[in-house]
C-alpha cells in the first residue's frame, strides 16, 4: 500500500490540546499496533490485513510521529505516550486490548503493561527498548538540538534512509522507505523527528524493570535476531524477567523485522493473539 | 511581478543571532506557530530587519492590534461569502484525519494573514512618511503572548516540490497571481496534495473576477486605516532605512508587494473556510487572545 493511501485512511482523535491520528481497520476484539522511531503506522501496513481478519486493528501514530500533532513544545518521552494511548483508548471506549510494540512503541507497551495492567490483555514486543537498550547512537546524534539548524529536512531525512538500512537483513522496498520517512521531509517534520530523538530516555524503561516480574498479560517477545540497534540479549533477559513470556527468535532479520519478514511476523502475531 | 525574487527569504531552520532572536519573538508576539513568507524576507534585509522589530513589536502585542486583525478578518469573511463557495472538500475526498488538519492549518493562516496585513500595512505607511501609530498611549491592554494549544504548525512542503502534482499547481499560482515566489498558505496546504489541487481550481475564477479585486482593495485600505491608530509609534522612516545601510526603495517594494499580495491570501483563506464554518462564526477570531496576566508590573 502507498503511504499517502494509508494517510488516508486515517481518523483522528482530540485528546486536550493535542490530536492522534490512527487507522481502524477490522472488527472483533481490539489490538493496538504501536510503532517506534522513526517511523509511524504505515510501518504495520503489511500486517494490517492479516491481523484485520480477526481483529479490530487500530494503529495510531504516536505524538509527534506520522500525522498526530507534530506542534513543538510539548512532551514525547515514553511516559507521555502511554498516558496519550490510555486517553485514546478511553476515548474510543476500549477498557482492554491486546497490544503489539515495536522499538519505542514497545516502550511504551512495556509501560502499558506494568503501570497501566488493567489496560492490556495480551502483550507482544518485537524488537523493543527496555533496560539500558537505547537511545542507539544514531538517534543521540539526531537528538541533538543543534541538528535543527545544521542539517536542512532533505539532508536529515537523506541521512536518516541511509541510516535505516542497517535495520534491515533484506533490502528495503524504495516505496516503504520513503513512506516511512515522509512525515519528516517538512522542517516542522524534521524539528519535530529531533524533539522526539530528544524525548529517548533510558531511565524510562529502566525504572519499570523492577515491575516486569508482576506483569500479567501474556506476553509474546519477536526479535529479528541479527539486529544490531535492539541486540536479541535483550529479548532474552524480558523474556525471562517477564512470567511466562515466550521468545520467538525470526531468522534473516534485523531490526525492522515485520519489513523483512511480514508473512512470518503476521502470522507470529495472529497466531499468539488466536 | 508580485512575491519577492530578493532579497532572499531567511528559512527559520536557517536563522541565527539577531534574525532568530527576532523569530523566536515574533512567533511569541504575534502567537503563531511558524514565520510567514513576509517576516522571511524582511529577514533578508539584516540592518532593516532588527530595527524595523524592534519598532512594530510593541504595537503587536496590544489589544488595539488584535482587535484590529479581527476587524480585518471579519471584513473578509464577509466578502468572502458574497463571492461564492469554492467546495474543495468535497471534491479532494479527504481522509478524516486529513480534514481535521486542512481545517486546521486553515485556521491558523485565518488567524495570521490579518496580523500580517495590518502591520504590514503600518510598516508601509512609516516608509512612506507617514507616522502612523499614535504618539502617546497609556494603558494599553497587553494580550497574552505564545502561540495558542491547539494551533496547527506552520507546515510547508519545499518550494521546490517534488511532487509533479504540486508542482503544476504552483506553476499555475504563480503565473495567474504573478508571484516569484510561493506563500506560505500554498506550501502547508500542499500538504494534501489533492486539496491544494481542488483548491485552486475553485479559487482561480473567483480571483479573476473584478468583485474579488474590489474587496481585496477595501480590505488594504481598511488595513490602512487600522494601522493608523496602533497604538505606538513606528518611526521608520525612509532616511533611517538608507542611514541604516539598505536600499529604501527596495524595502519599500517588498513591503508594497507584500500589501498587494495579503487581502487576496486573507480572501482565499476565508473562502476555503467557508466549505467547513458558517460565515458567522468563521468571522470570530479562531483563536481569541487572553489578556496579559503580568506580574510585577507591566513588560
Amino acid at each position: 500500500m502507498k503511504w499517502r493511501e494509508f494517510q488516508r485512511m486515517q481518523k483522528v482523535a482530540q485528546l486536550g490540546d493535542r490530536f492522534l491520528s490512527y487507522v481502524d481497520q477490522g472488527s472483533g476484539d481490539p489490538v493496538i499496533l504501536l510503532h517506534g522511531i522513526p517511523t509511524w503506522g504505515y510501518l504495520w501496513q503489511g500486517i494490517i490485513p492479516t491481523l484485520a481478519d480477526s481483529h479490530r486493528v487500530l494503529t495510531p501514530d504516536l505524538l509527534g510521529f506520522g500525522y498526530s500533532d507534530k506542534g513543538d513544545n510539548f512532551d514525547r518521552s515514553i511516559t507521555r505516550q502511554a498516558e496519550m494511548i490510555d486517553a485514546w483508548l478511553e476515548a474510543l471506549g476500549i477498557e482492554r486490548t491486546d497490544v503489539v510494540g515495536h522499538d519505542i512503541g514497545g516502550g511504551v507497551a512495556l509501560r502499558l503493561a506494568t503501570l497501566f495492567p488493567q489496560r492490556v490483555r495480551r502483550l507482544c514486543v518485537m524488537n523493543t527498548v527496555c533496560y539500558d537498550s537505547w537511545p542507539v547512537e544514531m538517534m543521540l546524534q539526531l537528538g541533538h538540538p543543534s541538528v535543527y539548524r545544521k542539517a536542512s529536512a532533505k539532508t536529515t531525512t537523506a541521512g536518516m534512509k541511509l541510516g535505516l538500512k542497517q535495520g534491515f537483513a533484506s533490502s528495503p522496498d524504495d516505496e516503504i522507505m520513503e513512506g516511512l520517512l515522509a512525515p519528516y521531509s517538512t522542517e516542522v517534520g524534521k524539528l519535530s523527528l529531533i524533539r522526539n530523538a530528544a524525548a529517548l530516555n533510558t531511565n524510562l524503561t529502566t525504572e519499570i524493570t523492577r515491575l516486569l516480574p508482576e506483569v500479567r498479560a501474556e506476553t509474546r517477545i519477536l526479535w529479528g535476531e541479527d539486529d544490531q540497534f535492539q541486540p536479541v540479549e535483550y529479548g532474552e533477559r524480558l523474556a525471562w524477567d517477564i512470567p511466562g513470556a515466550r521468545l520467538v527468535r525470526i531468522p534473516d532479520a534485523r531490526h525492522f523485522v515485520m519489513l523483512d519478514q511480514p508473512d512470518e511476523v503476521a502470522g507470529q502475531i495472529a497466531s499468539f493473539l488466536r | 511581478m508580485l512575491g519577492l525574487g530578493k532579497p532572499k527569504p531567511v528559512d527559520e531552520y536557517e536563522a541565527h543571532g539577531e534574525t532568530e532572536r527576532i523569530y523566536h519573538q515574533l512567533r511569541q508576539t504575534v502567537r503563531v506557530t511558524g514565520v510567514n513568507l513576509n517576516f522571511r524576507t524582511w529577514a533578508g534585509f539584516e540592518h532593516f530587519f532588527p530595527a524595523m522589530w524592534d519598532t512594530v513589536q510593541p504595537n503587536l502585542e496590544t489589544r488595539i492590534f488584535e482587535d484590529a486583525a479581527d476587524q480585518v478578518r471579519a471584513q473578509a469573511v464577509h466578502a468572502a461569502d458574497l463571492l461564492g463557495r469554492v467546495g474543495a472538500v468535497a471534491e479532494a475526498d479527504l481522509g478524516e484525519s486529513q480534514a481535521f488538519q486542512v481545517r486546521a492549518a486553515l485556521n491558523l493562516y485565518h488567524y495570521v494573514n490579518p496580523k500580517m496585513l495590518v502591520l504590514t500595512s503600518a510598516v508601509r505607511l512609516a516608509l512612506e512618511g507617514e507616522s502612523p501609530g499614535q504618539p502617546e498611549s497609556t494603558d494599553v491592554e497587553l494580550i497574552a503572548r505564545g502561540a495558542p494549544a491547539g494551533m496547527y504548525p506552520m507546515e510547508m512542503v519545499d518550494e521546490d516540490p517534488e511532487s509533479n502534482q504540486v508542482e503544476k499547481v504552483f506553476r499555475d499560482i504563480k503565473k495567474t497571481l504573478g508571484l516569484s515566489q510561493i506563500n506560505s498558505d500554498y506550501r502547508t496546504l500542499a500538504l494534501w496534495p489533492d486539496y491544494l489541487e481542488a483548491a485552486w481550481k475553485g479559487l482561480k475564477p473567483i480571483t479573476q473576477r473584478d468583485e474579488y479585486r474590489t474587496a481585496a482593495d477595501v480590505l488594504r485600505e481598511r488595513s490602512r486605516t487600522l494601522a493608523r491608530r496602533l497604538p505606538h509609534p513606528i518611526p521608520l522612516s525612509p532616511e533611517q532605512v538608507e542611514a541604516l545601510g539598505e536600499d529604501a526603495d527596495e524595502v519599500m517594494q517588498t513591503t508594497e508587494r507584500f500589501e498587494q499580495l495579503l487581502p487576496g491570501l486573507i480572501l482565499n483563506i476565508a473562502l476555503l473556510a467557508l466549505d467547513w464554518a458558517e460565515p458567522e462564526a468563521l468571522a470570530r477570531s479562531p483563536f481569541p487572545a487572553p489578556a496579559a496576566q503580568l506580574a510585577g508590573g507591566a513588560r
